[in-house]
């Protein structure tokens, strides 16, 4: 039997706190994986995973919002069923939806840079409607830039996915019938923020 | 249908989560580097050889990503429509061979989904989150340890907080909102539920003195990791050759 005595180095208050809720929030990502509502153009449902990834960069701010993603992508990883229609492993991470999943930790960080601006933490709730939907804004178009190339990637490989026309072929068919719910999210989200349902300190 | 863990004693089962985490890397590496059809052929015997040693049915394994096999076969299928094809009237024509390229891509996308079952099939979550912590170094791998174990524990807790508030609205009409409405009234719940989660299990942790040096469970490589070790460098090595 071995003994270990090197010493107890415990984790700050704060960042109890934030580990806490950066958890939380990836297990709600993931929860959100299996609310879905029919669409009405696609036989693919609309899901809310991207509500959770605007959500944790608005209520988290950069880095514990990236980071919560983050932790969503790598617990799917190693066998949390939270991936689109409750998939996980690997193996989701070359597949023609993998783009998507790459792109959400920049996309929560870019959020919450854009909400919080750099420095401390605010509340959500005192940021401006122009920093709230610019930030979401911004963060859909990296979501569906990187689905979109990553789709065009795996059909044509690195080499053919970048012409204009392996481009357009991947956004109609892995994006468009998704992008108009985006904008339905974004008002949920703000509706959210602006609600007392959440307090974030 | 969800691919989870299930008790076994497969080779599969016995070989260490990292050699397994590895051999998946650069399977998909390799897969990806390999295009053509007898790269792929060769692959599809290695796969079969990876399902037998977990003792996992492919269509098992297969359901467990049902999700994302719509995109396997519209990839292909999108690809046939032709815009305004030379020496035809009509303005959209149908090109089966350009059907050829994708069809492949897809079917190496398939063979690392099997892959990829065949670990979740075989791992426990407590595996997983030990390799995770001793793969990455430092702080980060122990943040991504206790994350990927809190998500397991809590993901469940809010699924069933939203489906109840999902349940509590239907009864209510809520059904009969618009879709913004909808989204905005689940997704308030989950964040409510959330923070008031989060703060609980901060408190506890505090009071559990939190440390970023936790006892992990022991991992340690056996003989039988190295011919698998062998595979992952050469399936690495092939990819680059």
């Amino acid at each position: 039997m071995s003994t270990n005595a090197e010493s107890v180095e415990l984790v700050g208050d704060d960042v109890v706190g934030n580990v806490a809720r950066a958890a939380l929030f990836a297990a709600l990502t993931g929860a959100f994986a299996y609310v879905s509502f029919p669409n009405p153009v696609s036989p693919v449902p609309v899901s809310l995973q991207v509500l959770g990834v605007f959500l944790a960069g608005i209520f988290l701010g950069p880095v514990w919002g990236g980071a919560s993603i983050v932790l969503y992508l790598v617990a799917g990883a190693a066998g949390a069923p939270i991936f689109a229609g409750g998939s996980a492993g690997l193996g989701s991470f070359v597949g023609y939806t993998a783009g998507f999943l790459w792109s959400y930790p920049l996309a929560a960080a870019l959020v919450g840079a854009v909400v919080h601006g750099v420095g401390d933490l605010r509340d959500p709730a005192d940021a401006g409607l122009t920093r709230l939907v610019g930030g979401m804004v911004l963060g859909t178009v990296v979501i569906y830039a990187l689905g979109t190339v990553g789709y065009a990637i795996v059909e044509n490989g690195l080499a053919g996915a970048f012409a204009p026309d392996a481009l357009a072929r991947a956004f109609v068919v892995s994006a468009l019938a998704f992008v108009p719910f985006e904008a339905v999210k974004m008002a949920a989200a703000v509706g959210i923020v602006r609600s007392d349902a959440a307090t974030a300190e | 249908m969800t691919l989870t863990y299930r008790p076994g004693d497969t080779l599969a089962h016995r070989l260490d989560p990292r050699t397994k985490l590895f051999v998946q890397a650069a399977f998909a590496l390799a897969v990806f580097a390999r295009t053509g059809p007898r790269g792929l052929a060769a692959f599809t015997a290695l796969v079969a050889g990876i399902l037998l040693a977990g003792r996992v049915s492919p269509a098992d394994a297969l359901r467990g990503f049902a999700p994302a096999l719509p995109f396997l076969v519209v990839a292909p299928l999108a690809r046939t429509v032709v815009l305004s094809p030379a020496g035809s009237a009509l303005p959209v024509g149908v090109d089966p061979a350009a059907a050829v390229e994708p069809a492949l891509a897809s079917y190496r996308v398939l063979l690392v989904l099997l892959v990829s079952a065949t670990y979740l099939r075989t791992t426990p979550v407590r595996e997983s989150r030990a390799a995770i912590e001793r793969v990455v170094p430092g702080r980060l791998g122990r943040f991504l340890g206790v994350g990927v174990g809190l998500v397991f524990r809590f993901f469940p807790l809010l699924l069933a907080d939203l489906r109840r508030v999902r349940e509590a609205s239907n009864a209510r009409l809520g059904d009969r909102r618009s879709l913004p409405d909808r989204m905005r009234v689940v997704a308030a719940a989950g964040v409510r539920r959330a923070f008031a989660r989060s703060d609980r299990l901060a408190l506890a942790l505090r009071a559990r003195c939190f440390a970023w040096n936790p006892t992990l469970p022991e991992l340690r490589f056996a003989r039988r990791d190295y011919p698998a070790h062998c595979l992952g460098v050469a399936l690495a090595a092939s990819a680059f050759l």
